[in-house]
């Protein structure tokens, strides 16, 4: 290989110092959009070869980590979600409102304080579950907002939307993961149904099955 | 402030994005609200347990590697473009002289005398630009819409101003400001080159170019003149000057100034 001029080996060490240390996160987010393994490394191998490319394009002092999920979103975008577009965006759970008072006081005191490493365990186990059953659109704005902690300047740059829309998207793909979690929470009897709650949304059955295996 | 506010509202209170008055109210609400009190502790302890669910995953050890590798093709197609340059018809004189930081200035479409110790105008009036770019005055008009920069010159400079335009998509605008060089009015144009700043003057000075040094780059003719250790990098357009100075490789400056639109 020809050797390199100087300016461009130094652009290079500038760009894996500054990339490196967020390689776990572009990965991370990768599975969690992409599902699979294989295409997660694969985006991400495209997202820092396009950050390299636009790397002058870099705004010195601002978020790396925020600029680099960005380009990973357009990538996934442009190139993993247009062979699946029908795999919905807005239907199910994404179409249906979402309450406020959806849980009781002692479901939340049972997600807040499990008991011990098991429960702990089991909650982690049933989140992720939740998590994945979240549309592509809640899915990242729970990563950006609640792993990644992402300001809602950044999210909104990284969606490219506005910082209004961050707000209500994220508050809604919140409600959901919690719904999602507290309905199968109860089915597995982690926590106790919500009882005299109109807003509850579980169902009546699970709340037998769970009083029958309890006594 | 209502329990329902605080609730719809407790996420943004949480990742503390409320503008600083609604969130004083909120925090005086939740010290008096058990119930809220509640929302708010499982709100947080709902977050933790979120990101340590789902976040946290490594890469796995290969991964750097094979992108390294990816990057390693760009680089090499980088080298040989900057190989292209360097072999185009040009004359170099003193190239190794110039460190690789040197500052350079290009004056695009002027016209100057040397600055050959006799000549005290030219000289003065290379030093003057230089001095304009080191200063780094403020601008009086920013990006956005070329044709506010249009409209901002009016009136104060004889000719017409526009930014010139560049395919490099390194090369951003950043604003503009009327200046002076010498007694003549001038228009000081601020560009960003990957995150170095390039000063674009444009002012009529038909002496700039005589006795410059004269090459040709992507079959354009250019004038320049070596100034201690900057580069002052000329090409003439319809009568008027377009000046840049920046902290680039003479390279560089060379290959902007030649594809620079300066004219519609």
């Amino acid at each position: 290989m020809r050797r390199k001029p100087k300016k461009i080996a130094a652009e290079r060490r500038l760009f894996e110092a500054e990339a490196r240390p967020h390689l776990d996160t572009l990965y991370s987010t990768a599975l969690r959009l992409t599902r699979s393994p294989v295409d997660a490394e694969d985006l991400v191998q495209d997202t820092l070869v396009r950050a390299y490319r636009f790397y002058d394009r870099f705004e010195a002092g601002t978020n790396f980590k925020a600029w680099l999920l960005r380009i990973q979103m357009n990538a996934f975008v442009n190139r993993y979600r247009r062979s699946a577009r029908e795999r919905q965006v807005f239907d199910g759970a994404m179409a249906a409102p979402v309450g406020e008072g959806v849980m009781s006081r002692a479901t939340m005191r049972g997600l807040t304080d499990p008991v011990g490493d098991a429960q702990r365990q089991i909650i982690a186990r049933e989140i992720n579950r939740a998590f994945d059953q979240l549309s592509e659109d809640a899915r990242a704005m729970v990563l950006l907002a609640d792993v990644e902690e992402l300001s809602y300047k950044e999210i909104a740059e990284v969606m490219g939307c506005p910082i209004g829309t961050v707000m209500s998207r994220l508050h809604r793909a919140r409600k959901q993961l919690q719904l999602s979690l507290h309905q199968h929470a109860v089915q597995l009897g982690i926590i106790d149904a919500d009882d005299g709650d109109t807003e509850d949304p579980v169902s009546l059955e699970a709340f037998r099955s769970r009083k029958a295996v309890k006594s | 402030m209502s329990c329902k506010l605080v609730r719809r509202h407790l996420g943004a209170f949480v990742d503390g994005e409320l503008d600083p008055a609604s969130q004083i109210e909120f925090e005086r609400h939740l010290e008096a609200c058990s119930g809220c009190q509640e929302h708010l502790s499982f709100e947080r302890s709902f977050r933790q347990q979120t990101r340590d669910s789902i976040g946290g995953t490594q890469a796995p050890e290969h991964l750097w590697g094979r992108a390294l590798h990816r990057l390693d093709e760009i680089d090499e197609t980088k080298t040989a473009r900057s190989a292209l340059i360097e072999i185009r018809p040009m004359r170099w004189k003193q190239t190794g002289l110039v460190a690789a930081a040197a500052a350079a200035l290009l004056i695009i479409g002027g016209v100057m005398r040397l600055p050959d110790g006799r000549d005290y105008q030219g000289a003065g009036m290379l030093q003057d630009v230089i001095d304009l770019h080191t200063k780094a005055l403020p601008s009086d008009v920013e990006a956005e819409a070329p044709q506010e920069v249009v409209r901002y010159f009016q009136g104060k400079t004889p000719f017409p101003v526009r930014p010139a335009q560049f395919e490099e998509p390194t090369m951003r605008f950043i604003g503009a400001r009327y200046i002076k060089v010498g007694t003549r009015p001038a228009a000081a144009l601020y560009y960003n080159h990957g995150g170095r700043r390039v000063t674009l003057l444009v002012f009529q000075s038909p002496e700039l170019v005589q006795n410059a040094q004269r090459t040709h780059v992507g079959g354009r003719e250019l004038y320049y003149h070596d100034v201690g250790g900057n580069v002052v990098t000329i090409r003439q357009h319809g009568g008027v000057n377009y000046a840049f100075f920046g902290d680039l490789d003479r390279p560089v400056l060379f290959q902007l100034a030649a594809n620079a639109r300066v004219a519609d």
